[in-house]
């Protein structure tokens, strides 16, 4: 335990510096811009910034894409509070009583107490970063391929059940990033699969341009398809942050809080489940619950605590496992496997002190997103006065660029268009991104999983049902898809109260 | 007066838009065709599965074959199609749907959606890296952009001048803003 708080403060201290302070609060800052943005998501974000940081050194480049992460999110609510329109999906939930108060003409107050619950928010994610990254990654250890097959795709399920509003369509988004990262050479035998003899496809797809296409390409054509330019709300009222409301409030932020990282540490359910499972409860368990959607401080503080909360909850598993909580996560992880560091079990044998870096880093996160929320709002809402016509070409050239640099190829811009251009239709029809984005980051883990754990069982199912984590695991992710079938849902649900009564009349 | 009802005419667009969006998202006739891709997507998976090479010449395990998960995720994207198919059909013999009337803003976006994918795709795979300088590249395409997509407006107010001025502005500032962040300050080797 010293030696972990040893570490943290070496951590702290390393960043004490004016390079790594300028580093965060520009990541913040070109985060809180890219948030405000409606349409332009974290994701998107980070994957650009990997481009742009490639040749700075490893922590350097990880501060930045993990401001910007953490500014992404926090931007995101004032497009919610402002225009109706979530910056980012992790906002959606506070667009109801965001707005309603803005229509009140209390914009201002909103984005405050957006500021102080998602640095609360924020702050209380790190503190659960710090305690359990490195318990998670000494449970890991003990994990072996059946265990990774059931996380991998439990993963993917959940993602595909979660996010959006139909599951089936998740699903299958969830399958076709599994399938997209079969393409190319596999890790077994380097046997080609899917290529068509075309050399470019041998290594496969890349996860960075495939991310660019799938949130900014497509984002680029549904924001200039749309022909109606959405009014903003004036701000005439104070924006400081408000801390008293904090502690009115502390039930609601603690509770959104544990959520928060709960739904984070999950692997692939993300921020905006974070956020809407916090509200929900927020509305429950609230004496104010009828102002819920009319204004609710209550509400919009749940909103705003819980998928703040959610961004260092992702990045626990992500660290631990090498399987990421969420897509801007996945981008994450991905950036840190360009820069040499291999998330997972042994990250903590190999490099511990990489752990308390990120912790520190999103420390410094929070405190950047603090000072801008302090002294930048007005000047950040600047942009939203943009028209979308001028902004959404610059957007674009950066897409082109980010799909290019990682690897100086032109075949990644071709990939960056073609998965922009199926995402765009996709989007169009109900599907998500999200499931896409988890089942190509954990294709290649699914199928590496899956074969070796053939391989020690000689064949045998048994060790992938009976091992007690990947029994549960399993009995998770096949009992929640069989909820999707109405039948099955009927019985779980009369069943389970059924057992209910039979406990309580038993302890009565 | 003016300001009230270019503020209902905003809600009546947006709702109309949203109406429109919500049917694309959730129609079973929409949705029964795009089961059909799903069916036919996983099965050329299986097959192109089962046609992978074993490797038993290489004595592996057949346990590890190649094809082991491209085969079963192919299974498992036709029988997910096939439950979207049934579910679908279901939802279409219970009650015909009945199609919404396309719009003034319907053909508008479709247009819009033409013309972006054009434009996109023309500087991404016709422009960039066929010769043409980064920086000119980004100016042609940027400036071409702004330009089309704020014609209408443009002309209506009897700008047309003033608006490919500031097309061409913001294209060159683009494409030598980009050139030098993305080259010279943060090193990245550009297309």
């Amino acid at each position: 335990m010293f030696e972990g708080l040893r570490m943290l403060g070496e951590s702290y201290l390393g960043f004490m510096n004016f390079w790594s302070l300028a580093y965060g609060l520009g990541g913040a800052l070109l985060g809180i811009i890219v948030g405000v943005l409606p349409g332009l998501s974290a994701t998107l974000c980070i994957a650009l910034l990997t481009t742009l940081t490639i040749k700075l050194a490893p922590n350097d480049a990880i501060l930045i894409l993990i401001c910007s992460y953490v500014g992404a999110i926090y931007g995101g609510s004032r497009t919610a509070i402002l225009l109706n329109i979530p910056g980012t999906a992790a906002n959606a939930a506070s667009c109801a009583d965001g707005f309603a108060l803005a229509r009140k003409g209390e914009a201002g107050r909103a984005i405050g107490i957006a500021t102080s619950g998602a640095f609360t928010g924020t702050l209380f994610g790190v503190l659960c970063l710090a305690m359990f990254t490195p318990a998670l990654a000494e449970l890991a250890l003990s994990f072996g391929a059946f265990e990774f097959f059931w996380l991998a795709l439990f993963g993917v399920a959940m993602s595909g059940s979660i996010v959006g509003e139909d599951p089936l369509k998740g699903w299958l988004m969830g399958l076709l990033g599994l399938l997209v990262a079969q393409i190319g050479q596999e890790g077994l035998y380097a046997y080609d699969r899917f290529t068509f003899g075309w050399d470019e496809l041998s290594g496969g797809i890349a996860l960075i341009p495939a991310l660019i296409g799938a949130f900014g390409f497509a984002e680029v054509l549904t924001s200039l398809a749309d022909p109606i330019e959405r009014k903003l709300i004036d701000m005439r009222d104070s924006v400081l942050p408000r801390f008293r409301e904090v502690a009115r409030y502390w039930r609601t932020v603690l509770r959104s809080g544990v959520i928060g990282v709960v739904t984070g540490i999950l692997p692939g359910v993300g921020e905006d489940s974070g956020a809407w499972m916090s509200y929900a409860a927020a509305k429950a368990a609230s004496p104010e619950r009828d102002q819920f959607g009319k204004g609710s401080i209550d509400g919009l503080m749940a909103a705003e605590t819980g998928d703040m909360s959610a961004i260092p909850g992702g990045i626990i598993p992500a660290l631990a496992l090498g399987i990421p909580g969420s897509a801007p996560s996945a981008v994450l992880m991905a950036a840190m496997i360009i820069h040499g560091i291999q998330p997972g079990p042994m990250l903590m044998i190999k490099t511990p002190h990489f752990i308390y870096d990120v912790v520190a880093m999103t420390t410094l996160a929070t405190l950047s997103i603090l000072f801008f929320g302090l002294f930048l709002v007005r000047p950040l809402m600047l942009v939203l006065r943009v028209r979308r016509s001028v902004l959404m070409p610059i957007i674009f050239v950066l897409c082109t660029v980010g799909a290019y640099a990682i690897a100086s190829r032109l075949f990644d811009v071709y990939a960056m268009l073609a998965i922009g251009v199926g995402a765009f239709f996709l989007r169009r029809r109900g599907y998500e991104m999200a499931p896409f984005v988890l089942g190509l980051v954990l294709g290649d883990l699914l199928d590496k999983s899956l074969r070796r754990g053939l391989v020690l069982s000689d064949g045998s199912l048994a060790p992938f049902f009976t091992r007690p984590l990947c029994a549960v695991l399993a009995a998770v992710t096949i009992l929640t898809m069989l909820m999707y079938i109405p039948a099955v849902n009927v019985r779980v649900r009369r069943a389970w109260s059924e057992a209910k009564r039979f406990m309580f009349q038993r302890s009565a | 007066v003016t300001t009230t009802s270019t503020n209902t005419d905003l809600e009546a667009a947006e709702a109309q838009a949203d109406a429109a969006a919500l049917e694309r998202r959730t129609s079973p006739r929409s949705d029964l065709r795009q089961a059909l891709g799903w069916i036919a997507l996983g099965i050329v998976t299986a097959i192109g599965a089962l046609r992978m090479d074993r490797l038993e010449q290489q004595d592996i395990n057949p346990y590890t074959a190649p094809g082991l998960l491209p085969g079963l995720l192919g299974g498992v994207i036709v029988f997910f199609g096939l439950l979207m198919f049934y579910r679908s059909w279901r939802r279409l013999s219970g009650s015909p749907q009945v199609l919404r009337a396309r719009t003034a803003v319907d053909r508008t976006e479709a247009r819009r959606i033409g013309t972006v994918l054009a434009l996109c795709i023309g500087f991404a795979a016709g422009l960039v890296g066929h010769g043409l300088p980064f920086w000119l590249a980004t100016a042609v395409f940027v400036s071409g952009t702004i330009a089309i997509l704020q014609f209408t407006e443009r002309t209506a107010r009897n700008q047309r001048l003033r608006g490919f001025a500031f097309a061409l502005a913001v294209g060159l500032g683009t494409g030598v803003a980009t050139t030098f962040v993305f080259q010279e300050l943060f090193l990245v080797h550009l297309p």
